[in-house]
């Protein structure tokens, strides 16, 4: 048995107290001159040692009683080594490596041939689990006894294309530790990568009594060249402005020249000779590409020219559109907001949308579906007939910027938000200022210096179930967003017109019109690159929808089955490749999954590191301090108190009669 | 007057002498003339002379007219002794207060000699414990007193306490009736102490008990257990406040009350004397024995 907190123990010198009362204070051993003992018999004597046996036993239920409390404090515990003793059997985990890098030469098939053999090594009463850590930590298997399960498990186990990560490792023997209540011992089939350590050597701590057995499939590096990073744009909106960046990394001692190809549609485009340094990077550059319209599956590759050429290509996605129509809807006589916001949007190179304006009443009869948002400026009794569109469009995955003014009165089409009245404008004639910026939200995210702009007029709307992303300093809410179906509607509750404010004179406004338009028109998501084991957004808004999204994998199998396309809210990229997702409201979007790019690197963690890792698991015994409670053993402070409190009710009964006894004489 | 029969008073006296005079003035001053006490010096009888009386008490002016030898005798002279018995044994030393009982033995016993003086009593003490430790035989000669204090001042606890060896030895020195105080704790079997003074009132003697009583031993007061340890024998012994609070008291007071049947059946007076209580119950014994021998 051992202490969590073995320092309390020093509060048993506490013992001392009732020590002192029953000894010292009652046996006073000092006789007391009396004149003549005449008239005390010799059975007084009998009668004291009676009392004195009661008062010993009260004695020792005081001490008891603080020894216990102490005991408790202190946190004593049985560890585990002791609970599988009585068990009889092992729990084994089998950890097996299936990450990206396992893929290399036949280290995977090594892996589960050791793995096999200490299945078969099961004595009948021993009991294990397999749980595979190539990216997110699966349990393959539940704690079992039957070898022949645990066999089936690790054949039918295939490489990954995740990274491994030591530290779910220890995370993943913590957790079996705490819930099979007994020490693990580990086995590990990996190829110990270095870079699969956490940085915090921390994150390694084995459980109290846990033993890792390490099945290392490689022992020493290999060289290895891959491509590491390749920045492309995601759209592009005219002919030959592409610029294609890959990045080569030499994980070799050598310097090396390889040819780096690049792939659009899968035909070979360009080729350029590269030279990497050894254990260094080299970039290359592809200008003025062409890409037909639409979304173009690409690739970066290098000859192969190694021992692992998996991780000798790289893909990405590139899409080839016209600027997506928006439509700003105005007043018929008012369009100076019209003339700030266009502004702001044209200020880039490429814009993205190409921006349209009409009138409300000239909006009413027209379809809404094909632009990629909808912005309504100072809306005030707009046709019934174009708020019902608008509610279908923002329904089916539209967006939707409505910029409150002065003649915004009741409540905010679509939004169906209430703008009060009467308090629109500060009571001093003075200005407003923002005073919170929700920073987290993709149209904030790098728009600073909110805090100079000038807001005289303010419409005052109740964010009810809106999520507010800039506030005012009076606590009034300036921007809001509020889901829809699958689309999004973006609140701004003072106008553009630079008259009730000067946001449109300021530098933060064209960031703010650029990422606000980006966020409703979904570029931010339309394509990208993401890293295997990574997860997708499938459906954005936190509100049920029935609305599907069809998932075709890298291998040209659908993913989803129908229920999960319209309930799936993410989807997990495992597979490196392509992913074509689309919705359906006709929008396409490709993702493009690479492994981690960490997998490349084969250097192995030092022998030394390892041995420090596996002695977290024998030494410090009763010292539990990880980040998830985990305790080195079966706690007993509960029984303890619990005993504690027993004696406590015994002392206070037998005090009590020993009082009744004084009392009545 | 009754604060100077204050043992606590008394106690802070050095002399003996002024502790009896103070006692016994303050005693008498607060009579307010009696007509039952007090000593007297009215003329009471003549009485012819006989070889052995002192000779300072014949009427010489009887004699020169008659030629015949009188003695001439008050009311206040008819007793002629008190001997004092005080009990000088260990236990006499307990205390409680600031008064101890061989004190207050002391104090009675010098205002007794002193109130005896006075009336031209003859007076002598008698110190024992087991044994006799002083004696000053009852005489009314000049300077009698101041012995008599003396010796009474210079008594100290003792051993143990045994009567029957002391008294044995007080029987051959009693020749002539008179008042006999006993000053003790009386701790011994009550019918073995009354059979050792029995033979005193045999004599003619009229024998008066004075029973010295620290509070504490009429009611002793523990919390919680002691260790007792016995004046006189050294012993120990562990007692309990169950027991002391209950059979301790009811056995001292079966104790006093046959000690008092005793003395009563044998013609003794008993009196009981609280340490922190004043003198004049004793003094107020020995006036109202002394009124009875008039």
């Amino acid at each position: 048995m051992g202490f969590l907190a073995p320092g309390i123990l020093a509060g048993l010198i506490a013992i001392g107290l009732p020590v002192y009362l029953h000894l010292l204070r009652q046996h006073k051993t000092t006789p007391r001159p009396f004149s003549s003992l005449m008239f005390f018999e010799r059975r007084v004597q009998s009668s004291i040692r009676h009392r004195r046996l009661k008062y010993r036993v009260l004695f020792a239920l005081r001490a008891l009683f603080v020894a216990l409390l102490i005991f408790a404090f202190a946190r004593p515990y049985l560890p585990f080594t002791s609970v599988a003793a009585a068990h009889g059997g092992r729990v084994i985990a089998l950890l097996l490596d299936d990450s990206f890098s396992m893929r290399q030469d036949n280290r995977f098939q090594r892996a589960k041939q050791d793995a096999l053999s200490v299945v078969n090594g099961m004595r009948p009463s021993d009991r294990a689990q397999l749980i595979s850590f190539g990216g997110p930590t699966r349990l393959l298997t539940n704690l079992t006894a039957d070898r022949s399960t645990l066999a089936a498990a690790v054949n039918g186990l295939e490489p990954a294309d995740g990274a491994s990560s030591y530290a779910e490792v220890a995370r993943a023997i913590r957790s079996l530790t705490q819930s099979s209540k007994t020490a693990v011992e580990a086995h590990l089939f990996s190829d110990m990568q270095k870079t699969s350590a956490p940085a915090n050597f921390a994150d390694l701590k084995l459980p109290d009594g846990a033993q890792l057995v390490v099945h290392a499939v490689a022992d020493s590096a290999i060289p290895n060249f891959a491509v590491e990073n390749v920045i492309a744009p995601r759209r592009i909106f005219s002919a030959k402005t592409g610029t294609v960046q890959a990045t080569i990394v030499s994980y070799s001692d050598k310097d090396a020249t390889r040819r780096v190809t690049l792939l659009i549609n899968h035909h070979s485009i360009e080729t350029k000779p590269v030279v990497v340094p050894a254990g260094g990077r080299a970039t290359v550059e592809f200008t003025g590409i062409d890409v037909p319209y639409g979304l173009n599956p690409c690739e970066v590759d290098i000859d192969s020219a190694d021992a692992f050429p998996e991780d000798d290509h790289f893909y990405f996605a590139v899409e080839r559109s016209d600027p997506a129509p928006a439509l700003f809807l105005h007043e018929q006589n008012d369009n100076r907001g019209f003339v700030y916001f266009q502004t702001a949007l044209a200020a880039v190179n490429q814009p993205a949308f190409s921006l349209q304006n009409a009138s409300y009443a000239q909006a009413a009869s027209s379809s809404l579906d094909r632009y990629a948002f909808v912005v309504l400026s100072e809306p005030a009794g707009i046709p019934h007939g174009l708020e019902d569109a608008l509610h279908r469009y923002v329904e089916h995955g539209g967006s939707l910027f409505v910029v409150l003014g002065p003649a915004s009165t009741g409540r905010v089409p679509v939004a169906d938000l209430v703008v009060a009245e009467g308090n629109s404008s500060p009571r001093d004639g003075g200005f407003n200022f923002v005073a919170r910026v929700d920073s987290t939200h993709p149209a904030l995210r790098s728009s600073t210096h909110w805090d100079s702009v000038r807001f005289y007029r303010t419409e005052s709307v109740q964010p009810g179930a809106a999520r507010v992303l800039l506030s005012l300093d009076d606590g009034r809410p300036l921007l809001l967003e509020r889901a829809i179906g699958e689309g999004r509607v973006i609140v701004l509750a003072s106008a553009l017109n630079n008259i009730e404010n000067d946001l449109p004179v300021h530098p933060v406004f064209i960031p703010f019109v650029q990422q606000t338009t980006g966020y409703l028109g979904h570029t931010e998501s339309a394509t990208g690159n993401y890293v295997a084991g990574a997860f997708y957004d499938l459906h954005p808004s936190d509100t049920q929808t029935d609305a599907p999204v069809e998932v075709t994998g890298p291998h040209n199998a659908r993913l989803l089955s129908l229920s999960e396309s319209t309930r799936a809210r993410t989807l997990p990229l495992e597979q490196e490749g392509f992913y074509d997702i689309r919705r359906q409201n006709g929008r396409h979007e490709l993702a493009a999954v690479n492994p981690d790019r960490r997998e490349s690197d084969f250097t192995v963690l030092p022998p030394q590191t390892i041995q420090l890792w596996r002695n977290t698991g024998n030494g410090n015994r009763g010292v539990e301090n990880d980040s998830d409670g985990g305790r080195g053993g079966n706690e007993l402070w509960w029984w303890v108190l619990l005993a504690a409190l027993a004696v406590a009710v015994a002392e206070s009964v037998l005090g009590n009669r020993h009082l009744d006894l004084k009392e009545g004489t | 007057m009754q604060q100077f029969l204050d043992p606590v008073v008394l106690a802070s006296i050095s002399s003996m002498d002024l502790v009896a005079r103070t006692v016994v003035d303050g005693f008498m001053a607060g009579l307010h003339r009696s007509p039952q006490f007090g000593f007297s010096q009215e003329f009471a009888e003549y009485r012819a002379y006989t070889p052995g009386d002192d000779l300072r008490h014949i009427d010489w002016n009887v004699f020169a007219r008659t030629e015949r030898m009188f003695l001439k005798r008050f009311h206040g002279d008819t007793n002629s002794q008190l001997l004092i018995l005080l009990d000088a044994s260990g236990s006499m030393s307990f205390k409680s207060g600031a008064v101890s009982k061989l004190d207050y033995a002391r104090f009675l016993a010098a205002s007794l000699s002193y109130m005896g003086s006075a009336q031209r009593d003859a007076t002598g003490v008698i110190v024992f414990d087991d044994r006799v430790r002083n004696y000053i035989p009852p005489s009314s000669r000049q300077g009698q007193l101041v012995r008599v204090l003396h010796a009474i001042e210079a008594a100290q606890p003792g051993t143990t306490t045994d009567f029957s060896k002391p008294f044995l030895h007080f029987q051959q020195f009693l020749h002539r009736r008179g008042i006999v105080a006993v000053i003790s704790d009386f701790y011994d079997d009550p019918d073995r102490v009354i059979g050792n003074i029995e033979p005193l009132r045999y004599h003619g003697n009229d024998v008066a008990l004075f029973h010295v009583v620290d509070p504490v031993e009429l009611e002793p007061k523990f919390t919680d257990p002691v260790v007792l340890e016995d004046m006189e024998t050294k012993t120990t012994l562990e007692v309990s406040p169950e027991y002391a609070n209950n059979e301790y008291r009811a056995r001292f007071q079966r104790h006093i009350d046959a000690l008092r049947t005793a003395a009563q059946r044998s013609g003794l007076d008993y009196t009981m004397m609280d340490t922190s209580r004043p003198l004049d119950q004793g003094l107020r014994e020995y006036l109202t024995l002394r009124q009875r021998k008039m």
